[in-house]
């Protein structure tokens, strides 16, 4: 007997999709609740903006009960394809953070290329399956998604036809567990410099601005066109250097002006949040939002 | 059209009932012996009753009706009347329905295609709630089917569409009531929600299976004037080695969704991704097929 799809009821999906708040509150109004459960969000920034930072401290407030949202109180799945891991700062983030949680409900998994994590997908289930000796999985993490393809990929037509047919069955795979299990996926994305015309491949604007500056030169996300389509939101980190003043004493700058990172978060596309940006702090106790 | 309304005999109507022709539709392309036959009526009574049921259909080609009533077949001048007559749905942008020709085309398939974050899904979710405007403020009053392949619908995203498009419909309503020509709204956008059959499909397998099963669905839910796919391409990106098969059935399921928008007068929306340059080229194969 073969079972005839039905529809899902919208009513019964809740009004508001589950979120995982970052556990400050100008980020969390910013992004309506947090990160959304069942969808795939892309954080973009070049190295040093605080992807990671934003990640770990997802999946510290992920551990938290909740009282308005829905109870979270998830662990996490962090598979990272960078290396080290950052121990220490999770460890560090674990004592000052505001947030709290620990470290035993943040599950590490390293990832070396794409074929070995779509290769271990089936195992990744099963790991969400299996979640009576600890909380459920709530939050699965790939910090970057990006190094796990430009490294192994030239630039002909074959392989980028395998790249991108690579990207499809990774991303249908982690939406796939984002639906069963109802978790929220954060990948993160690196960027590479913006070359040549604008009206050239590269200069095709995605999502709400219309060109990104970082460190004060123009970026676009790596992996192209084919990546984008493959997830559900993408946010950008940006960082850019200021002059804020001449200095008397010019030891940190050596041409005598005070500098200041301001470090902003835009909105690139969502399905559910208009173009807007924020800026933010990057501090030993986590990342915050700042109202200016 | 009911046989009721030709001009023939109450016997031979009484007739025709008991066997089944109810509707003069029944009768196009039946020989006058089979009819005869199954009547239980002598060939020339047969002939008598098809050459009425003949001329009533083509009223306008007086000549010889005999030779219209061929299965399907439609004038030009029919087929202009009738794209004229057809509903659309409106986009809530005064400039799309502009160059859209004042709306989304039920009957037709459309592809929305852009760039990721362009507005595909946001445009989608606006169509599921506009198919739904009732009739006495031009709409359609109808429901929508969903089918989402890539995630990014989001309740709470249809929820604020659909309170816009309350309070766009109020606005009208009272604009109207100045001409003193009330149109009931009682809408809540939780009914909204409800009118959206909402489907998830996570693999091309899913998606060929639910496609197929839309005909059942939609002829049991005939209230349903809208079905959009987002984004029909999705899932076919990712498993196929062999990209012959891989035309196949997406060219198998364009026909079907085409099919599927003539005979039940519904939209067909199918958003669509971009290829990139260099790599795998579904688009172009889905956009011969669209109409």
């Amino acid at each position: 007997m073969a079972v005839t799809p039905t529809p899902e009821s919208l009513l019964s999906l809740s009004i508001t999709t589950r979120k995982i708040p970052l556990g400050c509150p100008i980020f969390d109004t910013f992004l309506r609740g947090g990160i959304p459960c069942n969808s795939i969000t892309e954080l973009v920034a070049e190295s040093g903006c605080g992807k990671t930072q934003f990640c770990l401290q997802l999946a510290l407030s992920a551990q938290l009960p909740l009282n308005h949202l829905g109870r979270l109180s998830g662990s996490s799945l962090y598979i990272h394809t960078e290396f080290p891991f950052p121990f220490r700062r999770l460890q560090q983030l674990c004592l000052d953070s505001p947030i709290g949680g620990n470290s035993d409900n943040i599950f590490v998994h390293a990832a070396h290329s794409a074929e070995q994590l779509l290769d271990e997908m089936p195992k990744i289930e099963s790991f969400l399956v299996d979640s009576q000796s600890r909380l459920p999985i709530r939050l699965i993490v790939v910090d970057s998604i990006a190094a796990l393809f430009r490294s192994e990929f030239d630039n002909t037509p074959s392989d980028l036809k395998q790249r991108s047919s690579l990207f499809f069955k990774i991303s249908g795979q982690l939406k796939l567990l984002a639906k069963r299990f109802n978790v929220a996926v954060v990948v993160t994305n690196q960027v590479v410099d913006f070359m040549g015309e604008s009206g050239s491949l590269n200069g095709l604007r995605i999502g709400n601005l219309g060109s990104l500056y970082s460190s004060g030169r123009r970026v676009c996300p790596a992996l192209g066109i084919a990546w984008a389509n493959c997830v559900n939101s993408r946010l950008f980190l940006s960082r850019n250097e200021e002059v804020i003043g001449a200095e008397i004493s010019s030891e940190n700058a050596g041409d005598g002006l005070c500098r200041r990172t301001r470090r902003r978060l835009y909105v690139l596309f969502a399905p559910h949040l208009p173009e807007s940006s924020t800026e933010f702090v990057i501090r030993r106790e986590g990342v915050f939002g700042v109202n200016r | 059209m009911e046989v009721a309304g030709l001009p023939i005999s109450p016997s031979q109507r009484g007739k025709l009932i008991s066997a089944g022709y109810t509707t003069i539709s029944s009768l196009t392309s039946l020989s006058p012996h089979h009819l005869a036959r199954d009547l239980n009526i002598p060939e020339e009574e047969a002939v008598q009753i098809l050459g009425a049921a003949a001329s009533h259909n083509s009223r306008l080609d007086t000549s010889d009706g005999g030779h219209s009533i061929v299965n399907g077949a439609q004038t030009a001048w029919d087929m202009f009347r009738e794209e004229q007559s057809s509903l659309r749905i409106t986009t809530s942008c005064a400039d799309f329905d502009n160059i859209l020709g004042g709306g989304i085309n039920c009957k037709e398939v459309t592809e929305i295609g852009g760039v990721p974050g362009i507005g595909k899904t946001q445009l989608g979710i606006q169509l599921a709630v506009n198919v739904q405007i009732p009739m006495g403020l031009g709409g359609l009053g109808a429901k929508a089917v969903y089918i989402d392949t890539e995630g990014s619908f989001m309740v709470e995203r249809a929820t604020q569409i659909a309170e816009a498009s309350i309070s766009d419909m109020l606005e009208y309503n009272n604009h109207l009531a100045k001409q003193n020509r009330v149109c009931q709204v009682k809408f809540k956008p939780s009914d909204i929600l409800e009118n959206i059959f909402y489907f998830r499909v996570c693999s091309y397998t899913e998606q060929m299976a639910l496609i197929n099963h839309l005909e059942k669905f939609i002829s049991d839910h005939k209230d349903v004037k809208i079905v959009i796919v987002d984004s029909v391409t999705f899932h076919f990106r990712q498993d196929f080695e062999d990209l012959a098969l891989r035309t196949r059935l997406l060219n198998g399921m364009a026909l079907k969704l085409m099919n599927l928008a003539k005979t039940f007068n519904v939209a067909v929306i199918a958003g669509h991704i971009p290829a990139q340059i260099g790599s795998s080229c579904t688009g172009t194969r889905m956009s011969e097929m669209h109409t």
